[in-house]
């Protein structure tokens, strides 16, 4: 690492850090918000250190705490893999300022490493979140010295950096084969979506190899499972030994094989950093356009097509906001092939759940997919510098949001509806309540629209240097997210536990008329604010 | 100072944004690069600047290659584009401070240079807001201010005086005289022609990505004004 290298990661951290903003914007507003959004930030992980520290806790009770580091190693690296692949896109390839970089003296190699020190550096927080509070759990029961708890943290600071250089790998090979077709975007991102659902199936993949589809029901096998992702996994049973055993070598070789790796990846990279990038910034002007009848549309429906194209233009954006919807096909079509109580089966590695009790949850199974991601909860903060736009036109603002909530509608119910209608097909559910579940579906998703909208409105940020900031690490998406899936979550429990109890017809209209009612307060909540902005 | 040598981009594979464009720009000389929207201008600039790939030709700066000495040529270069992205959320003297870091000038010479400069611009006051705070010009004056402060032998500008008020206009045509005498060599594109006629020594003419014109003011306008020059070269 030489000096520019430094200067630019400086420069780029410091480009970007609330403490920057903090300390020289003199808009008392903006700072309130910063102070709100570290507070939030810190109870996020606090609430994870929390869970990481009670997880060890019942590892410890179970006698299982040798497994502590190994399943540490396979969280943060599982953690880092994901939060990477939906990441590398934006923050590698296409940014902003890439003219203003690339025109300076840096090699291509040095900004594409600096850009991924930079997205490691930010992530960082997080997977030390997990890894400290999972080892005070440990510490709790195996007795560690003040060494292990210097190595343990020492060596943590390296376990994200291989899975985050595979998934940048990958991400370059996808930008490398898509600069090379005319409709640059369009391959990257059906590429995108690809490897994406591909990481997500590992989980299933990874059984299979192990050929014991109920690994993880009895406590010897989870962790002799460990023990075999630590086998195939090096670098986990590389940290696993040093902590564990204070095997130096299996430290070194942790440290050394990242930093070899890192070299290697962004010395490929650079070599055809400039050719991708200019395939990816740069489009041909057709100039073939003839005037043909154009059609006028409502304003409400001009500002939902106007979202629609938006999210279209990015791969980043279409791969977080349409990911749900993807799944949830893939889902419905799987449950029509296989069956409703096989697919139920394999969710829950063949735990002895009767499928027909899961019936009632089927609208909440499918929210749960494509109410993942609201694009109400980023898109105030994607207008960014085009905000001037809508703001400058004759345009209620209330009419602004509508026209975004109606994009998000428009996304999210017909794959829910098809979800809903493949699970039903599947599960034998009587017509009466397939019509049920659909409209409980369309009022968790006006609900998450709603929801979305007042997070996105509340934690709205214009100026953003990434547009990864917004989408993936956004306050409002945040805010979205994590309330909306722990409390799907609990009515996926409750409507089961109430099922067997209650006639599912019932259940379906009373859970309705919960979703609807907060759906609409939801969405007077987003009128009232968008009228203060 | 800067030789184009046949170099022609396409993009997608499809038509051609700049066509076997040839030109040299010499130690001293203000060369004017005009041109309609969507001529090639840009992409010739941002191709110079290596921020671009290109397909064919060479550019050449001070005799290093563009495609192969990438960091030779970007040492001597300075490039101001038409709609600067700057780290918004830094202050203008953190974003100065780092470009200088980045040409690694002393802490003397800095201070002196970003001075001057924004003494010129007079936007030493504001300095310690943040970028995004600024107006479009501000950004423009911050932009080129980092340009200047590492001394470039070839500055390449796109559209350097749109945004600016008419006072920073003078003083950047006044910066670019002065560097010109220096031995600097100067490649800027404009739309607007008062300006290249009175600034530029010598100017192209690009149109659908081919030079159609090129040469020294006297030899281009023959006693003409450059718009009327500009209009029959792109009309023929």
């Amino acid at each position: 690492m030489d000096k520019k290298n430094l200067i630019l990661l400086k420069t780029l951290l410091l480009s970007t850090s609330r403490v920057n903003i903090l300390k020289h914007s003199k808009d008392k507003k903006k700072k309130n918000k910063i102070i709100a959004a570290y507070v939030g930030l810190f109870f996020l992980y606090a609430m994870i250190m929390a869970y990481s520290i009670l997880m060890c806790v019942g590892y410890g009770m179970m006698g299982i705490i040798d497994s502590v580091p190994a399943m540490c190693a396979l969280v943060i690296s599982s953690l880092a893999f994901v939060f990477t692949v939906f990441k590398t896109n934006g923050y590698l390839f296409n940014f902003k300022e890439y003219d203003m970089l690339m025109s300076l003296p840096f090699e291509s190699s040095t900004i594409a490493g600096c850009k991924f020190l930079y997205m490691y550096i930010k992530t960082l927080p997080w997977y030390m979140s997990v890894s400290v509070a999972m080892l005070i759990g440990y510490a709790i029961f195996a007795g560690v010295g003040p060494v292990i708890w210097l190595y343990w943290i020492l060596l943590s600071l390296f376990i994200p950096l291989i899975p985050m250089l595979a998934a940048s790998f990958v991400g370059f090979i996808i930008a490398r084969i898509s600069s090379g077709f005319k409709k640059t975007n369009f391959i990257k991102t059906i590429l995108a979506f690809v490897f994406i659902i591909f990481s997500f199936s590992l989980r299933y993949i990874i059984e299979n190899f192990f050929e014991n589809g109920r690994a993880e029901q009895t406590l010897e096998n989870m962790s002799e499972a460990t023990e075999k992702a630590s086998g195939i996994y090096l670098p986990m049973g590389w940290f696993s030994d040093a902590v564990t055993k204070g095997n130096i070598i299996s430290g070194l070789l942790l440290i050394v094989v990242s930093a070899a790796l890192f070299l290697l990846l962004f010395r490929i990279v650079g070599r055809s950093y400039r050719n991708i990038n200019s395939a990816l910034k740069t489009h041909a002007a057709g100039g073939k356009f003839k005037m043909t009848t154009q059609k006028k549309r409502s304003l409400v429906t001009a500002i939902a097509y106007k979202e629609f194209r938006r999210m279209l233009g990015s791969t980043t954006y279409i791969t977080n906001a349409a990911m749900g919807e993807v799944l949830a096909v893939i889902l419905g079509v799987a449950t029509l092939i296989f069956g409703f109580d096989v697919i139920v089966s394999k969710v829950t590695s063949g735990a002895p759940i009767d499928a027909a009790i899961l019936q009632p949850a089927i609208p909440f199974i499918a929210y749960f997919l494509v109410g993942m991601m609201s694009t109400t909860s980023c898109s105030p903060s994607l207008e960014g510098k085009n905000y001037w736009i809508v703001q400058s036109m004759p345009i209620e603002k209330k009419t602004l949001y509508q026209g975004k909530m109606l994009f998000n509608m428009c996304l999210t119910v017909p794959f829910m509806v098809f979800t809903v209608l493949c699970l039903c097909i599947s599960a034998r559910v009587p017509v009466i309540n397939t019509l049920l579940y659909i409209i409980l579906g369309t009022a968790l998703c006006a609900f998450s629209t709603a929801w979305g909208c007042v997070c996105g409105i509340k934690h709205m940020r214009l100026d953003w240097e990434n547009e990864v900031e917004v989408i993936k690490q956004g306050p409002g998406v945040a805010w979205y997210m994590l309330p909306n899936m722990f409390v799907v979550m609990i009515l996926v429990v409750l409507i089961v536990f109430l099922g067997v109890r209650i006639d599912h017809k019932i259940l379906a209209l009373i859970f309705t008329a919960i979703a609807g009612v907060l759906a609409l307060i939801s969405y007077k909540r987003a009128l009232a604010l968008a009228e203060k902005r | 100072m800067l030789e184009i040598k046949n170099y022609s981009k396409s993009y997608d594979g499809g038509k051609k944004a700049a066509d076997n464009v040839t030109l040299t720009v010499e130690s001293g000389d203000i060369y004017g690069f005009i041109g309609h929207n969507g001529a090639g201008k840009s992409t010739t600039i941002r191709a110079v600047v290596g921020v671009l790939d290109f397909d064919e030709g060479e550019i050449l700066i001070d005799g290093h290659s563009v495609k192969d000495e990438p960091m030779e040529c970007k040492k001597i270069t300075a490039y101001i584009p038409d709609n600067p992205d700057l780290y918004e959320n830094l202050t203008g003297i953190q974003y100065l401070n780092f470009v200088a870091d980045v040409f690694d000038i002393s802490a003397k010479d800095r201070e002196e240079k970003i001075k001057k400069y924004a003494d010129l611009f007079e936007i030493t006051d504001a300095l310690g807001d943040q970028i995004s705070s600024y107006s479009h010009g501000m950004k423009q004056k911050v932009a080129i201010i980092s340009a200047l402060i590492h001394d470039p032998k070839l500055l390449v500008l796109d559209e350097p005086f749109v945004g600016l008020d008419p006072k920073a206009t003078f003083t950047l045509k006044e910066i670019m005289h002065e560097m010109c005498d220096r031995g600097t060599a100067i490649f800027f594109s404009t739309h607007v022609l008062d300006v290249a006629e009175k600034l530029c020594n010598k100017v192209a003419i690009i149109k659908k990505g081919k030079i159609i014109a090129a040469g020294t003011m006297e030899e281009l306008t023959e006693g003409h004004s450059l718009e009327e020059a500009f209009l029959e070269a792109d009309n023929g």
